[in-house]
Formats: C-alpha cells, sequence, structure tokens
C-alpha cells in the first residue's frame, strides 16, 4: 500500500519574513496582485554618490 | 559583524563613538527612506538634500538623547522624513512657489545604458514613469499609505503610527489606493509589458 503523507513543517520553515498579518489577512496580495507586480517594477535607490556623500557628512559631524 | 546587530546595539555603539555603526544604519535603511522622499518630492535636488537632512536630523536626535528604542527605528526614521516633508510643503506654500521640476531620471537603480539593451531599457524607463504618475494621482493619504508599505517596507500597525490613524484606516486606504490605481491602468491601459 503506498502511503501518502503531509510533510510537517517545523516552526523555522515558515517563511514570515516581509509578512504583514494584517496585510495577509486582507488578502491584497492575491485580490490585487497585477496592481502589486506593477508597483514592483519601480525601485527607486539612491545613487552611491549620494550615500557616499551623506556618510562623508556624518563624519565631519562627528 | 555589524551586519547582524540591530538598529538599537548599533545607536548604542554610534553614541559611544563607534563611527562606522551610523555607516551601517544609513546602508541598511537608505532605500526605505529615499523611495519614501523621492516619490513625495519631484524636484530630485530636492529630494537628495530631504535624504540627507532626515539622517542628520537622526543623528542630532540621538545625540542629544531623544530616541529610545522600542524596536521601531525605522519607524522614527521614517517619521523623522515625513515631518522634514510637511516642513517642505508648509514653506513653499507660504512662499506660494510651486516646483514644476520634471524629473524622471536615474532613480531607477537600471544598468547603464550602454550595457542594456535599448528598447528594453526604454519600454522599462515608460513604465517607471506611468508607475510615478498613478502613484502621484492618489490622493495624498491614500499615495502615503502605497508609499509607506511597498516602497519603504512598513507593516501597517506602523503606517499607522506614523500617519496617527487605526490599522484598520490605514488598511481602508490602501484598499482604495489599490483599486484606484487599476481603474487608472485600466483607463490608461497600463499593463506590465516587461519584467
Amino acid at each position: 500500500m503506498a502511503l501518502t503523507s503531509t510533510p510537517f513543517l517545523s516552526y523555522h520553515e515558515i517563511q514570515v519574513e516581509n509578512i504583514d498579518i494584517y496585510e495577509d489577512a486582507f488578502g491584497f496580495c492575491q485580490e490585487f496582485s497585477d496592481v502589486i507586480n506593477l508597483l514592483e517594477q519601480l525601485k527607486p535607490v539612491p545613487k552611491k554618490r549620494l550615500t557616499k556623500r551623506l556618510i562623508e557628512r556624518v563624519r565631519q559631524m562627528n | 559583524m555589524k551586519k547582524t546587530m540591530s538598529d538599537y546595539e548599533l545607536i548604542e555603539l554610534f553614541v559611544k563613538g563607534e563611527q562606522s555603526c551610523f555607516d551601517e544604519l544609513i546602508r541598511r535603511h537608505k532605500n526605505k527612506v529615499f523611495a519614501y522622499i523621492s516619490l513625495y518630492i519631484r524636484d530630485q535636488a530636492l529630494a537628495e538634500d530631504l535624504f540627507q537632512d532626515t539622517f542628520l536630523k537622526v543623528i542630532q536626535s540621538v545625540k542629544s538623547g531623544k530616541y529610545y528604542d522600542n524596536g521601531k527605528f525605522i519607524s522614527w526614521v521614517m517619521r523623522i522624513a515625513h515631518n522634514l516633508i510637511i516642513d517642505h510643503f508648509r514653506r513653499v506654500k507660504q512662499l506660494n512657489t510651486v516646483s514644476n521640476d520634471d524629473y524622471e531620471s536615474d532613480l531607477f537603480n537600471s544598468r547603464k545604458l550602454a550595457e542594456a539593451n535599448i528598447e528594453d531599457h526604454l519600454i522599462k524607463r515608460q513604465i517607471q514613469k506611468d508607475i510615478r504618475k498613478l502613484i502621484s494621482e492618489l490622493p495624498d493619504d491614500q499615495r502615503e499609505v502605497v508609499i509607506l508599505r511597498h516602497y519603504s517596507g512598513l507593516s501597517f500597525k506602523e503606517i499607522a503610527d506614523i500617519t496617527d490613524v487605526s490599522i484598520n484606516t490605514a488598511l481602508g486606504r490602501m484598499r482604495y489606493a489599490l483599486i484606484n490605481m487599476r481603474k487608472m491602468m485600466e483607463e490608461k491601459k497600463i499593463s506590465l509589458t516587461f519584467n
């Protein structure tokens, strides 16, 4: 008899990083996946020179 | 070593004179702070100034003992950024000037044009421009929730704290924002054509 069983996940294997329980409960990711996927195409990041300049200014303050 | 330390541990060491700990805090949170500011402020130079001012203000507050750890360092930093943006708009209103700077370049962390396929690059730029437009057309309260959640990575609890509303209100605003953006996407025929 071929027995199949559902493997148990340990507590540490459950992926909860970056999950917001309220968002999860409201199901935004499922209901609005098209809009959310579009939003994810935009990733504004500071230029390297800006970060470098900021670190320099912080060092000058000290 | 520093990468595994909590924000508060880094702050404590920074106050004791370990300068490099603040460098790590900047590296850790710069994208969240910059995304929030740059999606509000169209003038790139001004957004960069406010980005720097936010961290400089953080240092002043930390050094004068105004930061008490409750595990929410980034929420506190975002509140400082939020207040600086509001101060800016107040000043602009007082001066009765409006910035018309149309800014769209160099924010997108894209590969250099020379290395990328030009057509893909142009499509990607157009989509990013469309997304910025979609976000900018949302009512202020809805736009704020979208930026804080999707670009600054804050939880709804943190968003509710920063914007002084209940979690339910923040969730409601997000729902309306997503519905409105979908409607605008359909009207403007914007779709995800590049990945």
